[in-house]
């Protein structure tokens, strides 16, 4: 029921963000998806959120990578860093390290995230840097024209793996969970309304929000993650779920595949932020206004 | 270490360094390494009074520059004891447990200065005259125009109080038996010395008639710095106290090597000790005399280098016999001084 | 040079306590008022019986580099100082432990190896450590203090200087006290028969400034204190490590934050990231990290963000050789990269050029709004010297070009062409200023274009803004010495053997050789308009430097068409001042003589 009728064309979007009242994150360049990308439903998200929490927009950051989803920066009306291929977290834990005030979003894809940067995503996540991380995943590189990622299925035929993807894919929701992410939920492009409600929740989590996000890629994946088949597939965790048990969480992730959307796990804890903080307040030093820095460049002008 | 021939010698003075110098020229091939106590390269040690004229830079005593050893090629181990010798493993082992092999063996380490007995809880309020370093602190102690207390005299210090005389200083000799060493005097010949000394400016008191040393006293405030007190009763006052009481053999680490021992290592006219590999010159042998019948020392600068040079030839294939290269008698001068073959170098 | 110039090597290994013994001695000595440079070599074992030197060259005139031969050696450990005691100069002193435990073979003691002119000081320094703490722990100590004693120091200097070394541990430093006292009272009693003397240290070296005993790596860490570092992202790689240790250990003093990362990656990426905020960031790493991070430093060219990164070289390529120096990340530093990627290459030659060029690094990041990479090396990094600081730091706290407030809004031109090709920059936070910084190649605007005009003018314009840099203010790119107008050979340098040059350059000129020395500090954009000038003077250049290729001698060739000579050493080890003179003799006509003591 979630899957579109027809391809939902460019200025029919544009005119539903309008009529939604979200204009005010929406950058007026046009996002180059491919028609029917569940990309959209995610920049709609971003932009609700931001709106919906009262988000000043030059006090947002839209740090990516480069693959099709890191060109979301373009795409919202914010401050912006598109930066190179795996390097959207330290890039973002660079942006938050700098100002706290800053509300810090890092958009990626698969291969962008587990792959190139995959070296990154247990530091991020274990020191918990207060940003939130969308991971857009198509399972296969879009932007390049139809390879092979790491959450390819096996089995999977692209361009370079013409016979078969002989491996197997990684299980992103566990490995966040056990990298000790704070915040940890899957959504579906498909299930829009559920997603804009996990993107306001992620934003708002005081720490690492990991955010996987099942999105079809409807140009070069005719197969395997096709709205069809993830229709058919996904289904909401259970109601019973409690999402301050860990090891409920790590077996909800390692159950079905795809696994179940909603939110999986959340604790509170200590950011990164605070950790510096704390030593400077050991080393005596005084806090110098670190999270000052949007007031002080307001109070600048 | 390669397999040449090693030649060790024991001993950086006269004897010693003529005897590396002459090894090296004989035997090309070979390594000699001379081993001393001294921190310096040979110096000559009868110039030491210059340090009393105001020289006190240890490069103007040196008998080579330093770069000779480097060029001859001869090993130069200084500030280096020998504890032992080991005869039959052919190897010295030095005080700071370094073991070196040798193939033939020169001793040739000296001698140092006696200390009577009675005087050697005093050590520390004498200043010796064996080492450049010794000499230059002496010099420092004494002030100019100083007096200088020498107990017992030898040729050696009899030397310095010449040029103490000289050079401006006081000099009071407490003359005991050994005020002529090494020369044997008798009674009459030895007053007639006392009065040639008096004559060169020195100041006598002769230890035979005031019954000797009874204690060496640091000097009381505003005194001079050292107080000697005769057991007749008498006094003398100066600022430095040297004695002078003549030499003994440095042979202490060949005790247990085997080879025969008197006072002094004893050896054939050859030079050559008990052991074939092991010959010994200088004031630390006593060598046969077919004369005398008896081993006896043969002192003096120009005895002392003709058996380095002599000991060298013969372990380098020679086998000649040793003569003694001087007279050793003691004159008196027409004009009242003294002479002494122990007093002439070159 | 006239006065006291004393060169001290203290050998031992790992273990010996030999560094120790050597950053003691520094400390007096700076404090008594001479001037000190020394350089420490370490094993790359962490532990066991690496060979360790600390060498000292203290002077009451200032001194550019070390000497080649040693005026007294400390050896803690015979099997080292064996291999490094010909270094000694003739009349120098040799102090060594007297004694072995065991029996060892002829010529395992030093005393075998001492050269004829050599001063033995054969000291029991176990020995006297044994009695004096009860332990022979202490026994560089003991020897540290022979050495003070023999030369007639200061002792109550050293009292202080341990008893702040081991500050928090009093019984290491009651222990070490004894022992400086036990083994200076053996040094005071010794017969001094070297030629050594250390005459009164100089009365005053600058006045308005604070003295400080330090090495290159905290000068840097200086420089970026008084710079006003916000945020600092690193991984630790030796000879740069300690740059990020001290930082730790200041930063949160003053507010500031610093984080260890992943990987040289990530330590770029955040650094950019907090540039991108506005931040004063930095990071700091060695030729392998400096190759990880540089496509990151072309996201920094492209997107034009500031950033400063230090580059401590050592040998390579690879993991080469880590503690020993060398200065082949030239060519990496200035070209590396992918595409049309400039950026600003600076290179201190001295320790107080390391916080010179700290501090600047950080306005030039700003006002170019570029990488910064400023490039030291291993020599450069832990070499101490005397240097003395500016009370206030002569250093500006924000030279962001920030845009107008009618430039802001909707129509913002984030990257504008025109000008001196400095855009004026927004910073997140700033109402209307919101732009995307991107790697893609960009309009005005910042939006995505790969329009061949405007990637034509996009990259003149981050080549031409660079040109500044040139005349950045209050900062020497260039600078020459010695004779002036023409000279038979002129020197052209840059980073630490620039010392070693200047020495050679004095020699030079002692022996009637019209010599002059130029220091080339700004690596890139390179000042080819001063060194054009300067060779012009010169009828020989040599262009000595530490690494194979001659990286510097092919950067000046492709800026400068003028043939130079080529003295390119990769030994691992500084330069030594007389095969640099024996260069200039050559190249002066002269018949190159013996070699002297420099």
């Amino acid at each position: 029921m979630n899957m579109p009728a027809k391809p939902v064309y460019l200025e029919e979007k544009l005119r539903q963000v309008q009529a939604s009242g979200r204009l005010a994150f929406r950058s007026k360049t046009l996002p180059s998806w491919c028609p029917g990308c569940g990309y959209f439903s995610v920049v709609d998200g971003v932009t609700a959120a931001l709106g919906e929490l009262g988000i000043a927009n030059e006090d947002a950051v839209v740090v990516s990578g480069i693959g099709c989803s890191s060109r979301f920066p373009f795409f919202v009306n914010s401050y912006g860093f598109h930066t190179l291929h795996g390097r959207a977290l330290p890039v973002a834990t660079g942006v938050k390290t700098a100002n706290e005030a800053l509300t810090v979003i890092a958009v990626g894809g698969d291969g962008d995230g587990f792959a190139i940067g995959g070296g990154h995503l247990p530091h991020a996540a274990r020191r918990n840097v207060d940003i939130t991380y969308l991971l857009l995943d198509n399972g296969i590189y879009g932007l390049t024209k139809g390879q092979t990622s790491p959450t390819s299925v096996t089995g999977f035929h692209t361009s370079t793996s013409p016979y078969d993807n002989t491996d197997r894919p990684v299980n992103p929701l566990l490995m966040m969970l056990a990298y000790g992410a704070s915040w940890v939920a899957q959504g579906y492009a498909g299930r829009p309304d559920q997603l804009q409600r996990l993107i306001v929740e992620a934003v708002a989590h005081r720490g690492f929000a990991y955010l996987h996000i099942l999105s079809p890629c409807v140009t070069f994946d005719k197969t395997a993650r096709t709205y069809r088949n993830l229709d058919l597939a996904v289904h909401d965790l259970p109601a019973d779920h409690d999402p301050s048990d860990p090891m409920a969480a790590m077996r909800q992730a390692m159950q079905s595949d795809p696994p179940a959307l909603g939110l999986y796990y959340r604790e509170q804890r200590p950011t990164l932020g605070d950790a510096l903080d704390s030593l400077v307040e050991k080393a005596g030093g005084r806090l110098a206004g670190q999270a000052a820095g949007s007031a002080k460049l307001r109070a600048a002008r | 270490m390669s397999a040449a021939r090693h030649h060790i010698v024991i001993g950086s003075g006269v004897a010693g360094s003529q005897a590396a110098e002459t090894l090296r020229s004989r035997d090309p091939g070979s390594r000699v390494t001379m081993i001393t106590l001294s921190n310096l390269p040979f110096y000559n040690r009868y110039d030491l009074p210059r340090v009393f004229r105001g020289e006190r830079d240890w490069r103007h005593f040196l008998v080579h520059p330093p770069a000779f050893y480097t060029e001859q090629r001869i090993g130069l181990r200084r500030a280096c004891q020998v504890a032992s010798v080991d005869v039959r493993r052919r190897v010295v082992t030095l005080a700071h447990n370094e073991v070196v092999p040798f193939d033939t063996l020169l001793v040739a380490s000296g001698g140092h200065s006696h200390l009577p007995a009675e005087l050697t809880d005093y050590r520390h309020l004498m200043h010796g005259f064996g080492s450049f370093e010794e000499a230059v602190a002496v010099a420092r102690a004494l002030p100019e125009g100083g007096h200088v207390l020498m107990l017992g005299g030898d040729m050696i210090g009899l030397d310095l109080a010449r040029t103490l005389i000289a050079t401006g200083y006081r000099v009071t000799l407490v003359a005991g038996e050994q005020t002529f060493w090494p020369h044997e005097v008798e009674g009459d010949q030895r007053v007639r010395l006392l009065d040639s000394l008096r004559g060169v400016g020195i100041e006598v008191i002769d230890c035979l008639a005031c019954g000797g040393v009874a204690a060496l006293e640091q000097g009381a405030s505003g005194l001079a710095a050292r107080r000697v007190r005769m057991r007749d009763g008498r006094e003398v006052h100066g600022d430095v106290v040297m004695p002078f009481f003549g030499l003994v053999p440095s042979v202490e680490f060949m005790v247990r090597a085997g080879v025969d021992i008197e006072r002094g290592l004893l050896v054939n006219k050859a030079l050559r000790t008990t052991d074939e590999r092991i010959y010994a010159a200088g004031d630390v042998c006593q060598i046969w005399s077919d004369e005398e019948h008896r081993y006896r020392f043969y002192y003096g600068w120009k005895n002392v280098r003709a058996m380095g040079e002599l000991a060298a030839r013969n372990m380098t294939g020679a086998d000649e016999a040793f003569h003694s290269a001087q007279d050793e008698h003691l004159e008196i001068g027409q004009d009242g001084t003294i002479r002494s073959p122990f007093w002439e170098y070159q | 040079m006239n006065g006291t110039d004393i060169q001290v090597s203290i050998c031992g290994s790992a273990g010996d306590g030999t560094i120790a013994a050597g950053e003691i001695l520094r400390n007096v000595m700076a404090e008594i008022g001479y001037r000190v440079i020394c350089f420490d070599v370490y094993p790359s074992e962490i532990r066991g019986f690496g060979k360790c030197i600390a060498r000292l060259r203290i002077s009451t005139q200032q001194a550019y580099s070390l000497k080649s031969r040693a005026d007294v050696m400390v050896s803690l450990n015979d099997s080292h100082a064996i291999a490094h005691v010909g270094e000694v100069r003739d009349y120098g002193a040799v102090i060594y432990e007297r004694s072995s435990i065991v029996d060892i073979p002829e010529g395992g003691h030093i005393s075998a190896h001492l050269a004829p002119g050599h001063l033995p000081y054969p000291v029991p320094f176990r020995e006297v450590s044994e009695k004096a703490t009860g332990a022979n722990r202490s026994r560089n100590i003991v020897a540290l203090g022979f050495l003070a004693g023999l030369y007639g120091l200061p002792m109550e200097s050293f009292r202080r200087a341990i008893a702040a070394k081991f500050g928090r541990k009093a019984d290491a430093a009651e222990a070490n006290v004894k022992a400086m006292q036990a083994g200076y009272e053996a040094g005071a009693a010794c017969f001094k028969l070297d030629d050594v003397s250390f005459g009164p240290p100089a009365a005053t070296l600058v006045p308005g400034g604070t003295v400080a005993m330090i090495n290159g790596n905290a000068a840097v860490v200086r420089g970026c204190l008084e710079a006003g570092i916000a945020n600092y992202f690193g991984y630790p790689i030796t000879p740069a490590t300690s740059i990020m240790e001290k930082l730790a250990a200041e930063m949160p003093k003053h507010g500031a934050r610093l984080l260890q990362t992943e990987d040289e990656i990530a330590a770029i990426s955040a650094t950019i990231g907090a540039g991108f905020a506005g931040a004063r960031a930095a990071t700091a790493t060695s030729g392998p990290g400096l190759a990880l991070m540089s496509e990151m430093i072309g996201l920094g060219v492209i997107a034009e963000v500031p950033s400063v990164v230090f580059v401590s070289q050592r040998g390579g390529p690879s993991t080469g050789m880590p503690t020993k120096t060398e200065q082949s990340d030239l060519n990496i530093a200035v070209y590396g990269g992918h595409g049309d990627a400039p950026r600003i290459v600076i290179a201190p030659t001295n320790v107080e050029g390391c916080y010179r060029c700290a501090g600047k690094a950080f306005e030039m990041a700003e006002a170019y709004q570029t990488p910064v990479i400023v490039l030291l090396d291993l020599y450069l990094s832990n070499r101490y010297e005397t240097v003395v600081f500016p009370t206030r730091p002569p250093f500006a706290p924000d030279m962001n070009r920030r845009p107008e407030k009618n430039a802001l809004g909707p129509g913002y031109k984030r990257y504008a062409l025109g000008g001196d090709s400095v855009s004026p920059r927004a910073l997140p936070g700033e109402p209307d200023g919101m732009h995307v910084a991107t790697g893609l190649e960009h309009n005005e605007l910042g939006r995505p274009s790969d329009a061949g005009d405007m990637h034509s003018a996009m990259s003149r314009k981050r080549h031409e803004k660079l040109e500044a840099a040139l005349r950045h203010p209050d900062f020497t790119t260039v600078k020459r010495f010695g004779d002036e107008g023409p000279v038979e050979v002129g020197l052209l340098a840059w980073g630490s053997t620039f010392g070693e040059c200047l020495e050679a350059m004095f020699l030079a000129q002692a022996e009637g050789i019209r010599c002059a020395a130029m220091k080339v500090v700004m690596l890139w954009p390179f000042p080819t308009e001063a060194v054009t000038a300067y060779m012009a003077d010169c009828g020989q250049v040599l262009v000595p430097e530490l690494n194979y290729q001659g990286q510097f001698a092919s950067l000046v060739q492709s800026q400068v068409a003028r043939p130079v000579t080529r003295l390119a050493r990769a030994t691992g080890a500084p330069m030594q001042v007389a095969e640099i003179l024996d260069e200039i003799r050559r190249l002066a006509g002269r018949t190159p003589g013996v070699r002297r003591a420099a």
